[in-house]
């Protein structure tokens, strides 16, 4: 995928505007009437290499990332995360060149529901995280995935990475209380696809005030990113501040300058290993983040809701407070979750016991 | 006088605190501004519809609960079951946290509602007791349950058997958010005034379930005791 004669042309729009061309169609004519190419929008899902997709010079669109806010109710569903992302790409609301899916560590109803996509003349590509944490089995991944995109120029790599020192600073900005809990977060979650390209992502990151943000309490949200758009902002609204975001974590804290080094940290990537990898990781994390509270956001059938028991397990072993959220469709936060969370805060406040 | 207002999805309750005796009214939820009588505003409001009342504070009616029942109950209580008209809610006093069904009827007022043959509650205890047996009740779906209950009538069952099941059926449900271990429950909102119920819950939970003389009210005098307790009045 090393551009030809022409120039290479990124396109930026907003994700739900933008109408590509079909699988294929990799040529066209710029304004100059040269041959230009424009970037393959990839649709990923759950944590696929972004530094893989801009070095393959693909441009990237995590699909998870429209559901909050998209006010489309799928009629045949489990999750509603995977069955909204589906619909958007089925209906065209959204459009992409190819469809990367996690096909290990993430969930089978993402697999059926991008298969469905695969079916309906999207290319598609699975990838696979192995549950051992195996390196060498994630090389031959990174490698696959690199094979299904084109050729991976390394110079991206290196962006890619700077950028995610940048958004990991901002973790630490947001757990020092500078940056507000839902900005953080927009950085945090975004670092799956970098906006689309790197460039819009390094504007965020400039874009990005600091200020000097009021707490009562230090939260960690574990599980999958909150489908409900507001959820940060209510948090904070209560007096909690989440500083420690379980699944935008992996987002920025996995990276590498090559296919070596990327394969490597990817290996790691907790959702996809044994829970007993992932509960030692966030027991070191909750301590490390100084968290007081923990707040486990699952999805209506999801598996991850069994493993509720064993997060509220390592909670309360540490000492913390602990409460679970299950969601379905994406929106706002519904008054009876509303409810919960003004609950927690007063509990964390005043305690019961 | 102090007034706390708890308007629910069913039911607006009011706790007066006056001269250090309390008193209460139980009004329709659409009817909730004439517990205020005549007042501008509440010194407390909870319930799921807290935000509409003017009040000097709002707090959830997890915290009220817990306020309440320790008024009412006493400080032991470890695990108090508020059994509501759309949600019930369990919260666990010892260990500090509390859990929630509230997407489902089935485990609520509303179940009971729909299936109890539109029997006065009062009545519902005495059927209750009456039964030497009970049906298996297995649906979780109280629209499915309903009829499950038919067929049981049909299969030759009685009446008073049927309610034993559904009430037996209803505390399994509940169960299933009570911490294990506990000792001291509550059980607290208008379900708690079907005895029924509360024979049930202490069946399926091998515990004793205190009922304080008022249910409904809990929450409203929990209202008007976190009050005090912020203003530092006791």
């Amino acid at each position: 995928m090393q551009p030809q004669d022409g120039v290479t042309v990124a396109e930026h729009p907003e994700a739900l505007e933008l109408r590509a061309e079909s699988v294929g169609e990799r040529w066209h004519s710029g304004a100059a009437g040269v041959s230009v190419r424009r970037m393959e929008r990839i649709g990923i899902t759950a944590l696929v290499p972004p530094e893989v997709v801009y070095a393959c010079g693909c441009s990237a669109l995590d699909l998870n990332n429209l559901v909050p806010e998209s006010r489309l109710v799928p009629g045949d569903k489990l999750c509603a995360w995977s069955a909204v992302w589906r619909e958007l790409v089925l209906r065209r609301e959204v459009e992409i060149d190819g469809l990367v899916v996690v096909a290990g560590g993430d969930c089978y109803t993402s697999l059926v529901d991008a298969q469905r996509i695969e079916l309906a003349g999207v290319r598609a590509h699975h990838f696979i995280y192995p549950f051992s944490g195996d390196r060498r089995f994630m090389r031959e991944q990174v490698e696959a995935l690199a094979e299904f995109l084109g050729e991976p120029e390394e110079g991206v790599m290196d962006e890619v990475a700077e950028l995610k020192a940048m958004a990991m600073q901002v973790h630490r900005m947001r757990a020092r209380g500078e940056v507000g809990s839902e900005q953080g977060f927009r950085i945090e979650v975004s670092a799956s696809d970098l906006m689309g390209s790197p460039e819009r992502y390094r504007e965020a990151l400039a874009a990005l005030e600091e200020a000097e943000v009021s707490w009562e309490h230090r939260i960690a949200l574990l599980g999958v990113p909150p489908i409900y758009s507001d959820f940060h902002a209510l948090l904070q609204e209560m007096g909690m501040q989440v500083v420690f975001d379980e699944m935008p974590y992996e987002f920025i804290r996995h990276t590498g300058r090559s296919m070596a080094e990327v394969a490597r940290s990817y290996a790691g990537y907790t959702f996809a290993l044994h829970i007993r990898r992932r509960l030692e990781f966030l027991r070191k994390q909750l301590r490390r983040h100084r968290v007081e509270a923990a707040v486990h956001f699952h999805q209506y059938a999801c598996h991850h809701r069994l493993e509720d028991p064993l997060l509220r397990g390592l909670c309360e072993e540490l000492g913390i407070p602990y409460l679970s959220v299950e969601a379905d469709l994406p929106g706002r936060t519904p008054e009876q979750v509303r409810l919960r969370l003004e609950a927690f805060a007063e509990r964390l406040s005043e305690g019961w016991a | 006088m102090i007034v706390g207002i708890d308007v629910g999805s069913r039911t607006a309750k009011a706790a007066y605190l006056e001269d250090g005796e309390y008193s209460f009214e139980v009004v329709g939820s659409a009817e909730w501004r004439s517990l205020l009588r005549g007042r501008r505003r509440a010194e407390a409001a909870t319930g799921y519809f807290r935000k509409h009342v003017p009040a000097e504070l709002r707090v959830t009616e997890i915290t009220t609960a817990v306020h309440g029942a320790r008024r009412l109950l006493g400080e032991e209580v470890e695990v108090i079951v508020d059994i509501g008209g759309q949600d019930t809610k369990v919260i666990d006093v010892r260990g500090n946290g509390f859990r929630m069904n509230d997407k489902c009827s089935a485990g609520t007022g509303a179940f009971l509602e729909l299936i109890e043959f539109g029997v006065e509650v009062e009545e519902l205890g005495e059927l209750h007791r009456r039964a030497s047996r009970a049906p298996e009740i297995n649906s979780t779906c109280s629209v499915f349950a309903q009829s499950e209950v038919v067929s049981r009538l049909v299969e030759g069952y009685s009446v008073e058997e049927v309610v034993r099941g559904v009430h037996l059926a209803f505390a399994r449900r509940i169960a299933q958010m009570v911490p294990e271990g506990a000792e001291r429950v509550a059980a607290i909102g208008g379900a708690a005034k079907n005895r029924g119920v509360v024979e049930a819950l202490e069946e399926v939970l091998g515990a004793e379930v205190l009922v304080p003389e008022e249910p409904q009210v809990v929450n409203a005098v929990g209202a008007v005791e976190y009050y005090l307790r912020r203003k530092g009045g006791c």
